[in-house]
């Protein structure tokens, strides 16, 4: 019985996990570990209501209702009681990096524009899928608010039950195993830079496509929608250093985040995510496009499994946990973290393509939106990252960086047209 | 509906050109719709960066601090000897080499540097000061703290414009230093003898030049330069 009593009773703070400790320690000007999902609904957003379902919705997500403090040895998180957070106008440029004692240290920010409602998480909150089942929820109450009959269940929580501890638990730590498996020195990859816009600008160009006709072309490489839009990058990005004419090609890597929720059940809101590195290195030998879609579908079924992945975030796990490192204060422990960032997880990695899958919606809810975006912030290079979501039948595809160069959307999008695939796109490009 | 000629894309009505390809959009059957909202905001929010005051501050109260504790100190323990000029002028030129710079980020290269060789040049003022004799500050400190900012000035502005090769900045450097050793030696025979007497400075400054006409002439000529290349490739 006492155990139950202290897992009932709400705690007033409690420590990142592994992948959060992470987020708060590179966090800084020139970066930015904020993403965003936005629904476009079927009619102009009325702001006032919006307001009213995230003040209803916030107090049913304590996870979400948090500021960052640092700590003497780690950051950690408090409930925030501040005022907030408020609904704003949209802006041309999404995912400013957070400044943690800002904006009344909310992490989690509101913004409509036209039909447009857009949420932006702070990743050492909540990984895509936490974020989507908060998003999916705050419609919900939206839609309520306008008068319309959603019911709760279905991905959708019911904002008056109280919250389940189990949404707050620390998988990693729950999951977290004996064995370790490192994953040694991964070579450094081809850093797909261009020239940096200006402080603070974010090329957003995202790419409509219809998803019967995306799973048919996939399905005749034997891949899946991810295998084989990992496949499209990764070539557009050797593509893109060909033309560089460089000596000594490096090879191409993506980092692709994987929602660990569907291998360790769990219904936690917070990070429950591990990165896989499919690469292709063209110092090999030529590729062509079918053997690059091979290479990939392979390298995720070898390495997409309980047991591996388990020793991978073993370690990530013991990271935090060990008594030598606990030890080391945290202004001289951030900036070693942002520099290992830099080294392990930055530089091996020509790209981020995260692919979140459908975001699926009550009956009742899918006629009042009619499709959803999602866009990753910026890089510690001006470099585009790519993400992906469907709703409906409908597939959109982002590539958001601070670089002048457009052309890695350009091969990227112009190779679904070769394929046939009918592409739309938008951009908040002005030149 | 409009698309790229270029890319085979269907662009957004209101696109004025292709987001991919920057081809401009001329389609006389549908004109570029300005009339309705675009879509994305076009209202960009600026953000201040943030303001290095707060540490620029702790600096200077930390440098001043320690200065004026020396300064006062030096009034009862040993007060014959200024020996607290020595601490003031190290907290003057760390501040002058580190606050301006933090202060205003986009500074020029060439005024960064000459504040800092004046700050070097105003430490060692305030040494000879307390070292009570200005007989061998001004015709010798002073001249090659100046002759060795103006070389580093030098380099500096040249290297930083563009991407140069590691030959070129390895020749500059290498000449530059030639160049120095040479004033220096100058500027000791000038105070120490009267009249300028060239010794070792003129081996350097031949070595330097041995070492940097092959360099130049490796650099220019493209097939040396393959040659170069192919032998020391890594």
């Amino acid at each position: 019985m006492p155990k139950a009593d202290k897992r009932s009773k709400k705690p007033d703070w409690y420590p990142l996990d592994n992948a959060g400790t992470l987020y708060a320690a590179i966090q800084k000007e020139r970066y930015s570990a904020i993403y965003r999902f936005s629904a476009v609904m079927d009619r102009q957003v009325d702001p006032a209501a919006l307001q009213r379902a995230v003040d209803r919705t916030m107090p049913r997500f304590p996870g979400f209702r948090v500021r960052i403090k640092k700590g003497l040895f780690w950051h950690y998180f408090e409930p925030n009681d501040a005022p907030g957070p408020f609904v704003c106008p949209d802006m041309a440029n999404p995912c400013q990096p957070v400044r943690f004692r800002e904006n009344n240290g909310w992490l989690v920010r509101f913004f409509y524009y036209e039909k447009r409602i857009s949420l932006e998480v702070f990743h050492a909150l909540s990984d895509g899928a936490g974020a989507l089942t908060f998003f999916r929820t705050l419609l919900a109450v939206y839609l309520r608010e306008l008068g319309e009959d959603i019911p709760s269940g279905s991905g959708v929580l019911d904002v008056d039950a109280p919250p389940d501890p189990e949404e707050m638990e620390d998988a990693y730590t729950r999951y977290a195993g004996r064995k370790v498996l490192r994953g040694g020195w991964q070579r450094t990859a081809y850093p797909n830079t261009s020239r940096a816009e200006p402080f603070y600008t974010l090329n957003v160009t995202m790419g409509f496509l219809p998803v019967d006709r995306l799973k048919e072309v996939a399905k005749s490489y034997g891949a899946s929608i991810t295998e084989y839009l990992t496949a499209v990058l990764l070539q557009a990005i050797l593509d893109n250093q060909r033309q560089e004419g460089r000596r000594r090609e490096k090879p191409v890597a993506l980092a692709i985040p994987i929602n660990l929720r569907g291998y360790f059940p769990s219904k936690t809101l917070r990070n429950f995510i591990l990165t896989v590195r499919p690469a292709i290195d063209p110092a090999l030998g030529e590729y062509t496009f079918p053997e690059i879609v091979a290479q990939v579908h392979h390298f995720l079924r070898l390495h997409l499994n309980r047991q591996e992945m388990r020793a991978i975030f073993t370690g990530n796990v013991h990271f935090t946990t060990n008594r030598f490192l606990q030890l080391i204060p945290i202004f001289f422990k951030n900036p070693v973290m942002s520099l290992s960032y830099r080294l392990v997880a930055a530089r091996p990695y020509s790209a981020t393509y995260t692919n979140p899958g459908a975001f699926a919606v009550p009956p009742e809810m899918a006629p009042h939106i009619t499709r959803m975006e999602v866009i990753l912030g910026q890089a510690t290079r001006p470099a585009p990252h790519c993400a992906s979501i469907s709703y409906g039948n409908q597939m959109e595809i982002t590539f958001a960086g601070t670089g002048e160069s457009s052309e890695t959307e350009r091969r990227f999008f112009t190779h679904l047209v070769r394929e046939g695939i009918p592409v739309k796109v938008e951009s908040n490009r002005t030149r | 509906m409009s698309y790229c000629v270029n890319c085979g894309v269907e662009l957004d009505a209101t696109a004025a050109f292709c987001p991919l390809c920057h081809t401009p959009v001329v389609n006389p059957s549908q004109p570029v719709d300005t009339e309705s909202p675009k879509p994305f905001p076009t209202h960009r929010v600026e953000v201040p960066e943030v303001s290095k005051w707060e540490v620029a501050l702790l600096l200077t109260a930390m440098f001043l601090s320690v200065a004026v504790c020396c300064g006062i100190l030096n009034l009862f323990l040993r007060p014959e000897l200024s020996w607290s000029l020595y601490v003031i002028g190290a907290a003057v030129m760390l501040w002058l080499w580190l606050v301006p710079p933090l202060l205003m980020r986009g500074l020029h290269l060439g005024l960064r540097l000459v504040l800092d060789v004046l700050a070097v040049a105003l430490y060692l003022f305030l040494i000879s000061l307390g070292l009570g004799g200005g007989d061998w500050y001004w015709p010798l400190g002073l001249p090659i703290v100046l002759w060795g900012g103006a070389c580093v000035l030098f380099l500096g502005l040249v290297l930083r414009k563009g991407r140069r090769s590691i030959l070129t900045s390895v020749t500059l450097v290498i000449g530059t230093v030639g160049v120095f050793l040479f004033g220096l030696e100058l500027l000791i025979d000038q105070f120490v003898l009267g009249r300028w007497e060239p010794g070792w400075s003129l081996v350097v400054l031949a070595v330097c030049v041995a070492l940097v006409i092959p360099l130049v002439v490796v650099r220019r000529v493209p097939a040396l330069r393959e040659e170069v290349r192919r032998r020391f490739h890594m």
